[in-house]
């Protein structure tokens, strides 16, 4: 029993209720307890602001207003939902597999150094060009994966590091381009690409955001619809729940492995064409990502891989995200989001935890001790 | 003739890698201290970004004088933060993936947050380089393994050597590699595992600190925002291609530091290549580093692959499992 189990359990001695580990953690309720995790995180950051002297409360006031007080702050929601939610779902994917991808935004990226390159250099009607960039940011997404991902799959190379390091290239590549070989010579304040002259279709009533919210939305239906329905998906779940077994029950594992992180790339990848075609956004810069993946990366943790869970978290996400920037212009710092980050995440660690506990009464609890047998040996292991 | 310019090359390359991925080493060791008891730490980024900043403040606020002293002070904060990590995942069982991924985060936003104020401002209270007393100078050749701050050798021998002893040579470290590899065992003997893995962690924490402090100390020597640049990552990646030995580390540190160094000199004269100008060369070698850390990674993995005899390459069987007495 971890020590705060004991203090829990310690606690609960002098009540009818106790302390009990459950066999099975049902998703639902595990669900709930991360996002109990992500809202004392919030909390505690909040007390945190007040003790340094902030007024949380304000801070939590004015960022309400600033996303949800007008179409303004519901459009800068939803232009940050776009590239979150992508690499957030391309994480989620993987995630299905144990499979941990922290390079979505280094794909995020290449995905949109190719929708660039694409878009800058062919000439013809306007759907026919985004059409086809979207398809290079695809491919390029899954390119910059294909190494980690052959790596991992067939010599066991842990892919947590090897997809991490490849952020610094790709980062280092868009640099290049936007000060080396696709510079706009014409642009002198911000040294960015050149700019892609095609957009994608606004949505009605909308002032700058386009079709490409769609987009997200249709691929979590589609990745729920997999995994609800299909053997590949029950294959790729049987591999995330134990990959040794699925072996032995005929699966290519390995071969697996490697088409689900190409494809958790190439979401990746093709986010970053959706974030440059909205108008205003066309052009690449050292500044492209905003650190989209690392959001995206804790949506999918908020979210534990469930493809609903992501878009909802994601939509939470990028509220926060967007209420940074506006907060920005506050006097809170960018670099304060990034801690607040932590704590979240590591809220939702915690909370992960707690779904394997319940509180039961003492009564029925003596009824269920047969079943649960492990729970006798819990007082003499408290302290481990 | 030609030699001697190869030579000569190699040798200034050495020189400015060694203080250039002390960093790197002295991070490796802190992180593999942590993974050999089965504690995968990913937020070495934060905790040197978090050692740094505390040694800027030491020194610029606080007005401490010795280096000494600054850096135990940055070694401190690391392992604070390396102690709210370790309960998390090893008192707790929190994933360590994402507890270390949030370490990674807060570290570096903290840091930021709290050097804001500092940027640029140089320091003044440095490491002072080793000299050998009139025997050398530092034209002579061999000149590039000399000269260096303390701290230098320290990371590059001294830890080395101490942990290789203790993990090979004593009985405290066939309990160390008993708690990463077994802890079940390790438990059974009366090894308290929670309590190596959390002690262990947070002196790793402290080591990646000192890393960090030893940037802003010797090789910077001032605050900037993002201090670590990814060091942190690579030192998690010299861990596996070192194959947690603590003396395979020196090498890969040393290839990663070489690699940031061939970019800095091919900066300073801006060399180019035919095909290539000086600015576009430079961006290019700014990328390899990273490139080179991957394929590193790869080489031990590979070798094991294809057939060659690896001797002992793989990671503590238990690392990053929590471990819990009623579950094994």
């Amino acid at each position: 029993m971890t020590p705060l189990a004991s203090i829990a359990s310690a606690v609960l001695s002098v009540t009818p209720w106790r302390l009990e580990r459950r066999l099975e953690v049902d998703a639902r309720r595990a669900a709930l307890t991360r996002i109990g995790g992500a809202v004392g995180a919030m909390i505690v950051v909040g007390i945190l602001l007040l003790l340094t002297g902030r007024n949380a409360f304000w801070i939590f006031w004015q960022a309400l207003d600033a996303v949800f007080g007008r179409q303004r702050g519901i459009e800068g929601v939803a232009l940050r939902a776009i590239p979150i939610l992508m690499t957030a779902l391309g994480v989620a994917l993987s995630l299905r597999m144990k499979v941990w991808n922290i390079g979505s935004d280094g794909q995020f990226l290449m995905g949109a150094l190719a929708a660039v390159g694409v878009g800058i250099h062919l000439d013809g009607p306007g759907w026919l060009v985004l059409i086809l960039m979207a398809v290079a940011a695809t491919l390029a997404g899954a390119a910059w994966i294909l190494v980690p991902a052959l790596a991992r799959a067939y010599w066991d190379v842990n892919e947590i590091i090897t997809t991490l390091l490849l952020n610094f290239v790709a980062l280092q590549l868009v640099t290049w381009s936007a000060l080396g070989f696709w510079r706009d010579k014409a642009a002198a304040v911000i040294q960015s690409t050149r700019e892609v002259p095609f957009t994608l279709p606004g949505i009605p009533g909308a002032n700058s955001v386009t079709i490409a919210l769609l987009v997200p939305l249709v691929i979590a239906a589609i990745l729920w619809w997999v995994f609800r329905s299909t053997t590949i998906g029950y294959e790729i779940d049987t591999i995330g729940g134990n990959p040794r077994a699925a072996g032995f029950a005929g699966i290519a594992v390995r071969r697996r492995i490697l088409v689900v992180m190409l494809f958790t790339g190439a979401i990746a990848g093709l986010g970053g064409m959706l974030q440059l075609s909205a108008p205003g956004a066309q052009a690449m810069n050292a500044g492209f990502s905003a650190q989209f993946g690392l959001s995206g990366f804790i949506v999918a943790a908020l979210a534990g891989a469930a493809f609903w869970g992501v878009i909802g978290g994601g939509l939470f996400i990028a509220s926060m995200f967007y209420a940074g920037i506006v907060l920005q212009t506050k006097g809170l710092s960018v670099y304060i989001i990034f801690a607040i980050y932590g704590v979240i995440l590591t809220g939702i660690a915690l909370g992960e935890i707690a779904a394997r506990y319940r509180v039961v009464r003492r009564e029925a609890a003596d009824e269920s001790e047969a079943t649960a047998g492990e729970e006798a040996a819990a007082p003499q292991g408290a302290g481990s | 003739m030609i030699l001697a310019i190869i030579e000569n090359a190699f040798l200034s390359l050495i020189g400015s890698a060694i203080p250039a991925s002390a960093v790197v080493m002295l991070a490796a060791t802190g992180a593999m201290l942590g993974e050999r008891v089965g504690v995968l730490n990913l937020g070495q980024e934060g905790l040197i970004g978090i050692g740094a900043v505390y040694s800027v403040i030491a020194v610029l606020s606080w007005g401490v004088e010795s280096p000494w002293l600054a850096m135990l002070i940055g070694m401190i904060a690391a392992a604070v933060a390396g102690l709210i990590f370790a309960v998390c995942v090893v008192a707790f069982r929190a994933s360590q993936v994402l507890v270390g991924l949030a370490l990674a985060l807060g570290g570096i936003g903290l840091s930021n947050q709290l050097g804001t104020n500092r940027n640029g401002t140089p320091i003044q209270t440095l490491f002072r380089e080793v000299n050998p007393g009139g025997v050398l100078d530092d034209n002579d050749a061999v000149s590039a393994f000399f000269f260096h701050d303390p701290v230098v050798y320290i990371a590059y021998i001294g830890l080395p050597v101490v942990l290789w002893f203790v993990l090979f040579r004593t009985r405290h470290g066939m309990n160390m590699k008993a708690v990463g590899e077994n802890p079940a065992a390790a438990d059974a003997v009366g090894v308290s595992v929670t309590g190596w893995r959390i002690f262990y962690s947070v002196l790793g924490a402290a080591l990646t600190g000192a890393g960090g402090a030893y940037m802003v100390l010797s090789f910077t020597p001032t605050w900037s925002p993002d201090i670590a640049r990814g060091r942190g990552w690579v030192a998690l990646a010299v861990v596996i291609f070192a194959g947690w030995r603590p003396g395979w580390a020196v090498a890969g540190a040393l290839l990663y530091g070489s690699m940031i160094s061939l970019d800095t000199t091919a900066q300073a004269r801006g060399w180019g290549l035919p095909f290539m100008g000086a600015s576009d060369l430079s961006f290019f070698l700014s990328m390899l580093p990273y490139v080179v850390t991957l394929v590193a990674i790869l080489i031990p993995a590979g070798a094991v692959k294809l057939g060659r005899r690896v001797r002992s390459t793989a990671a503590p069987a238990a690392l990053a499992i929590p471990y819990s007495r009623e579950e094994r």
